[in-house]
């Protein structure tokens, strides 16, 4: 049983010498007009400089280039500063880049601290100069009052797990893996459906360069089940995580797959044929049907059938063909495993038309690009087009459906907004099919409905040009006039008359007959909600996931250590969704590859002098294992007192408030800090500053 | 300073974001890199520009940090004003031979105080500034430049010898030469950049020669707070423009110019330049020509959307020339698209034109590796890995590739470090087990 007397003297190592001076620097950041544009950071600057135990008040165009970096660096070393206050942009943009400047000084990192000037007082203030720059002077006072209280900390330092876990099994998951693996990382990828390559796999040729997706898709799957670093599991889904960077536990629930590994070929198709169920094919978007033991598509990986509990009825005729290999009990289990950081690579899912737009539901010949694709491929190689027993000769399709919307002339998703993002690889992808259309079937008419067409990649722009030298037709409409689609007249040649004002021929309008409509759809996210929940990310406003900056950290979470690949950030196409999973890899392996992570320090701290073992603490926190109480012998006498477990507390800080006899502070962020804070924010101005 | 031999898991050729993105993700995983840089200062193209898209993020505050740790970074070996001038192939691993240009100033003595700058008397056109700015002979390349370290013209320089009578550390030296390096790497990123389309290059939009039609880059430092006037004004005659229409496709998907590709960011662009001079002259109405407004990347069309909101006129039409009128305002001839292609001239004060992007530097001759028909480096398999090139261990990232914004050159350039470590740890297990087929197969993909 350790003594009090050991936590204590743990205590004051951390703690700073007495009796040093406290010297500040401080240094009020132009940002390039961004903030000086509003705030006369000349005059806070001044005002500063005559605050207790400030030593230099300086102003930069950009603290945060070399220049500015240096001049903090010759403050330290020339001039003893030893507590250090930017006033910049927002904390979440450099105030890494700043603690790394007072480390490369000599001080510790934590003696520094971040006032935000432009997103809490510049870009808000609406112009008001005077406004602007008195906040300005109390924020910084503010951020001196809490400088004066600073103790050098230290970060907590961790294990990193040699694994990583990516969830889904997609082109982007595919990628991602293999090459963490190949970085000698171990991961585990964990594909929620039976099947591996997710979307991918529903494509035939691709853009931009004719490639045929299954084809990619196999090459990389089985360079990724060849790596000896991988493991992968299907129809495996995430239950529940604990830990933090480094030394997350994740539990994950599988399913039985029913038929196993060694069932044979031919057994397999007989037990298929056998099946009575027919349910609409997911990878045929429900074009055709498919039964209750399936396999995705001919040469899926893993090639063994899979049985669709919500569909089977166990009716057992499966069985009859060859019982041995099948088992129709759904056996889920659960098992945790360790990994240090987690790729989320759920992909997307095509954007659903709603009951009636633009046809959708109620007249057959209106489909969705993606059935295209199936429908295309499921023609083979027939001479002419044929839908819902009609020859095709006229084919309509409309860019943009659920994509680009407009609030006030769409109508709102479920969730009561709208889809306003453009979806990146519908336009390509529409031109492709267009130019294999009139390849395929040279008599049959397409005509391009667009507002925009948005072939902006490295060969896409090809696909338009083709597309218009192949006598696609174009037709233009406005967002705020979208095309509409009716039944033709009795009589009429064609089912379907597409309407629309159509302004590359002066704004008129034309009615186009045809036996197809095809809706290019959008990208959406998958429903992942309770996995956001879980893993405590959180989506954007079009509902992707959110990155921390686009261009600092583009595909790390505010979660450390969980970080995205692929089309559940954001539409991407295959090459994107691919470099963005290579990047995601290589932010992997920069996060383990050391074998240690580092924790920011700011964490709950128990004065055991203080604690009188009154467990109120333990009852208000919410996280797992992050304060307990313990016994101590003090004298002799056995007593309970909090002790904290640094790596699984959040510094949230709901302990201190509940705490009867104040002992417990966040270190970095203590009372006796805020309070200064408060003070100086509260204090008076020197009378001639005000309203100057 | 550099010794003349070193030797490094990767070389990085190339300093704009994509490369020193490159760099620092190989250098975070413990892999000991050289950037090299022909420039004077590492940047590209990034550091010149004012706000950038979706984010309107002020350039420096993204730019100059990545810069800052790039210099600082103890497994990067920064290496500026400096040309690889052959490559040979060295058991799977590569040699260069690079060629360090003298900067006529001692590198480990100047503080860039600048005082040689403010003594020598020769004013050039900055190319920092588009040829609209000055700087002298001697000079630091920009106010943010990395490093800090003066670089003199001798070309223009008049040998006064001022220079060298101001310097406080004797930094100057005219008798510097150049020097041979070698850097023995495991594997070569290309991240050499891009180009936009020369302002002469279209005659019918002036060859270059109307003052007040400008290109968008120089639009770029005019918005820039370190810009050459301080403000938005036109070169022809410093007037304030109340007028200024931005030229799309000014140099991209124009068959004439045998550019027939999207330059993927011109729209964007053209949108944030236009909110900005909304911002600094919120008199100025501002009008976008253009054939499409392609504005696909995350959070791009609601910067479309609020642009419109905003009262930027967008027009669809196609410009057909652009002449000017007697006291050189520009006019634009366009057709009017959404009015039945009815042929209009339009006077504005200012034109600029959303000029493309062009490949910068062809690495067949040095590299060996093979550029495709649109000039930029060719990537044989554009789905699944984007950034190999077709001479294993050598990988290309950001708009060496073809064009792309920022977001994507550093997506890309996560992707190449990541091509880059797993051919590095590759080559290392094929060294010291004896090379299999397996093993050989691994070296093709990687
Ligand atoms: C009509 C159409 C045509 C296209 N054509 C082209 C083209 O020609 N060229 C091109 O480059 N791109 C094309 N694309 C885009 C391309 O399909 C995508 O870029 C690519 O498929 C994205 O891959 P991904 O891995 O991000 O997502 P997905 O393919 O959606 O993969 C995600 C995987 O994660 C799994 N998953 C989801 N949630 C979970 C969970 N909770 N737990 C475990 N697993 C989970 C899913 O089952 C799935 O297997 C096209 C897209 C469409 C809609
Ligand atoms: C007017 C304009 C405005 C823009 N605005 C935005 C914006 O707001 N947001 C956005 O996301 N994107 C914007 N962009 C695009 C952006 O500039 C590019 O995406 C980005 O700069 C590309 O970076 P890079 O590293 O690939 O190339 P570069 O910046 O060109 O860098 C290449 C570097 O390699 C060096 N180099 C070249 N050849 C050699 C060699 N042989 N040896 C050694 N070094 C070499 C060059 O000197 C240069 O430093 C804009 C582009 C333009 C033209
Ligand atoms: S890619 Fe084309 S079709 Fe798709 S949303 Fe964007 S503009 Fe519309």
């Amino acid at each position: 049983m350790p003594e009090t007397s050991e936590i204590r003297r743990q205590k004051d190592s951390q703690s700073n010498p007495q009796g040093e001076e406290i010297r500040i620097g401080v240094y009020t950041c132009h940002c390039g007009g961004n903030i000086s544009d509003v705030v006369r950071c000349e005059k806070v600057a001044k005002v500063l400089s005559e605050m207790p135990n400030v030593v230099v008040s300086r102003t930069h165009m950009a603290m945060c280039s070399d220049a500015g970096q240096a001049m903090v660096e010759e403050d330290i070393r020339e001039r003893g500063v030893n507590r250090v206050v930017i006033g910049a942009c927002a904390p979440s943009l450099h105030e890494q880049t700043f603690r790394r400047t007072v480390a490369r000084a000599g001080l510790n990192p934590y003696l520094y601290y971040h006032v935000c000037l432009r997103e809490q007082d510049s870009w808000v203030s609406g112009g008001d100069c005077e406004g602007a720059t008195e906040k300005a002077i109390r924020l910084m006072a503010a951020g001196i009052a809490k400088a004066r209280h600073l103790k050098a900390l230290d970060p907590i330092r961790l294990d990193a797990k040699q694994r990583a876990l990516v969830i889904g099994g997609g082109v982007a998951g595919l990628r991602s893996a293999w090459d963490i693996a190949r970085r000698g990382i171990q991961v585990t990828l964990i594909e929620k459906s039976p099947f591996l390559g997710g979307r991918m796999a529903q494509l035939e040729t691709t853009f931009p360069a004719g490639e045929t997706a299954r084809e990619l898709l196999h090459d990389l799957i089985e360079r990724v089940l060849a790596h000896p670093n991988v493991t992968v599991h299907t129809r495996a889904e995430l239950v529940g995580v604990r830990g933090y960077v480094g030394d997350f536990h994740v539990q994950i629930r599988r399913q039985s797959r029913g038929v196993s590994d060694d069932f044979a070929q031919a057994q397999a198709e007989a037990a298929i044929a056998a099946c009575p169920v027919e349910v609409p094919d997911e990878f045929n978007y429900g074009l055709t049907t498919r039964k209750a033991i399936y396999r995705a598509y001919p040469g899926c990986t893993p090639a063994t059938p899979a049985i669709d509990w919500e569909n089977c009825t166990l009716c057992g005729k499966c069985l009859q063909v060859n019982g041995q290999g099948i088992d129709l009990e759904n056996k889920p289990e659960t098992f945790e495993i360790n990994v240090g950081a987690v790729v989320v690579a759920t992909g997307f899912r095509p954007y659903e038309p709603r009951q009636g737009e633009y046809g959708y539901g109620e007249f057959p010949e209106v489909v969705t690009l993606p059935q295209l694709i199936r429908l295309l491929a499921l023609a083979g190689e027939s001479e002419g087009l044929e839908w819902n027993g009609h020859p095709v000769r006229n084919i309509a399709m409309i860019h943009c459906v659920g994509s680009r919307q407009i609030e006030g002339i769409h109508e709102p998703q479920p969730d009561g907004q709208v889809n306003d993002y453009c979806s990146r690889v519908c336009c390509t992808a529409t031109l492709h099919l267009a130019n294999e259309l009139r390849g395929r079937f040279p008599n049959v008419n397409v005509f391009d409905v667009y507002q925009d067409i948005r072939t902006y990649g490295r060969g896409h722009e090809d696909y338009y040009t083709q597309a218009s030298a192949n006598m696609v037709r174009f037709l233009r409409f406005h967002a705020e006039e979208p095309p509409e689609v009716v039944p033709a007249p009795d009589g009429d040649s064609c089912p379907v008359l597409v309407k629309i004002k159509d302004y590359l021929t002066w704004g008129e309008e034309i009615e186009v007959p045809v036996d197809l409509v095809v809706l290019a759809v959008g990208i959406m996210p998958r429903p992942i909600d309770d996995l956001i929940k879980m893993l405590k990310i959180s989506p954007g406003t079009d509902r992707f996931l959110l990155e921390v900056h686009p261009k600092l950290r583009p595909v790390e979470t505010a979660v450390p250590g969980i970080v995205l690949a692929g089309t559940a950030q954001g539409p991407m196409n295959i090459q994107e969704s691919c470099a963005a999973a290579s990047a995601a890899a290589a932010k992997v392996a920069v996060l383990l590859g050391q074998g240690l992570v580092e924790l920011e320090p700011f964490v709950a701290r128990v004065d055991p002098e203080r604690c009188r073992g009154s467990g109120q603490c333990v009852e208000v926190c919410c996280y797992e294992d992050a304060i307990s109480l313990q016994t101590f012998s003090v004298n002799g006498r056995e007593v309970q007192r909090a002790v904290v477990t640094p790596a699984n507390c959040t510094g949230c800080g709901a302990c201190v408030s509940a705490c009867p006899n104040r002992a417990i502070d966040v270190q970095g962020w203590t009372l006796e800090q805020y309070e200064a804070m408060v003070d100086a924010i509260a204090a008076d101005l020197p009378a001639s500053e005000v309203g100057v | 300073m550099a010794s003349d031999k070193l030797r490094v898991d990767a070389l990085v050729v190339g300093g704009g974001i994509a490369g020193m993105q490159s760099a620092l993700d190989l250098a975070d995983q413990g892999y000991q890199v050289a950037l090299v840089e022909k420039e004077a200062s590492i940047g590209g193209k990034m550091i010149a520009l004012s706000k950038v898209f979706p984010t309107l993020d002020c350039c420096s505050c993204i730019t100059t940090p990545k810069m800052s740790a790039v210099a600082h970074h103890r497994n990067i070996h920064l290496l500026t004003y400096c040309e690889v001038q052959s490559i040979r192939e060295n058991g799977g691993g590569f040699v260069a031979q690079v060629l360090k240009k003298p900067r006529y100033v001692n590198e480990d003595l100047c503080t860039g105080c600048r005082q040689c700058e403010y003594a020598c008397p020769i004013d050039l056109p900055d190319p920092f500034d588009r040829g609209y700015g000055a700087h002298r002979a001697i000079r630091v390349p920009f106010s943010t430049a990395v490093p800090q370290i003066a670089v003199l013209d001798i070309e223009n320089c008049l040998l006064c010898g001022k220079c060298e009578q101001v310097c406080p550390v004797s930094a100057v030296d005219f008798t510097q030469t150049p020097q041979q390096l070698e850097i023995e790497a495991g594997s070569i990123v290309l991240a050499t950049g891009y180009e936009v389309t020369p302002r002469d290059a279209k005659k019918e939009y002036g060859g270059g020669k109307l003052p007040n039609v400008i290109d968008a880059l120089f639009m770029e430092r005019l918005l820039a707070p370190t810009g050459p006037y301080g403000h938005v004004l036109r070169p022809g005659d410093g007037k304030e423009p109340e007028s200024i229409a931005y030229v799309q496709c000014a140099g991209s998907r124009d068959q004439t110019l045998g550019v027939p590709y999207c330059s993927r960011v011109c729209c964007m662009y053209a949108i944030k330049q236009a909110m900005l001079i909304s911002g600094a002259l919120p008199l100025a109405d501002v009008t976008i020509y253009y054939m499409d407004i392609r504005t696909f990347g995350k959070g791009y069309e609601q910067f479309y959307q609020n642009a419109k909101a905003m009262g930027i006129e967008f027009v669809k039409g196609k410009v057909a020339r652009i002449t000017e009128d007697e006291n050189q305002n520009p006019i634009v001839r366009v057709e009017l698209i959404d009015e039945g292609s009815r042929v209009v001239e339009r006077t504005h004060d200012l034109v600029v034109l959303s000029v493309g992007m062009l490949p910068r530097y062809n690495p067949q001759p040095l590299y060996g590796v093979p550029v495709a028909d649109d000039g930029f480096v060719e990537v044989p398999s554009p789905n699944i890995s984007p950034c190999v090139t077709d001479r294993p261990g050598i990988f290309v990232t950001g708009t060496a590739a073809g064009p792309m914004d920022i977001v994507d050159s550093i997506m890309t350039a996560g992707a190449a470090a990541s091509e880059a470590a797993a051919y590095l740890r590759a080559r290392k297990s094929a060294s010291s087990v004896s090379t299999t087929t397996g093993k050989e197969r691994e070296l093709v993909y990687a």
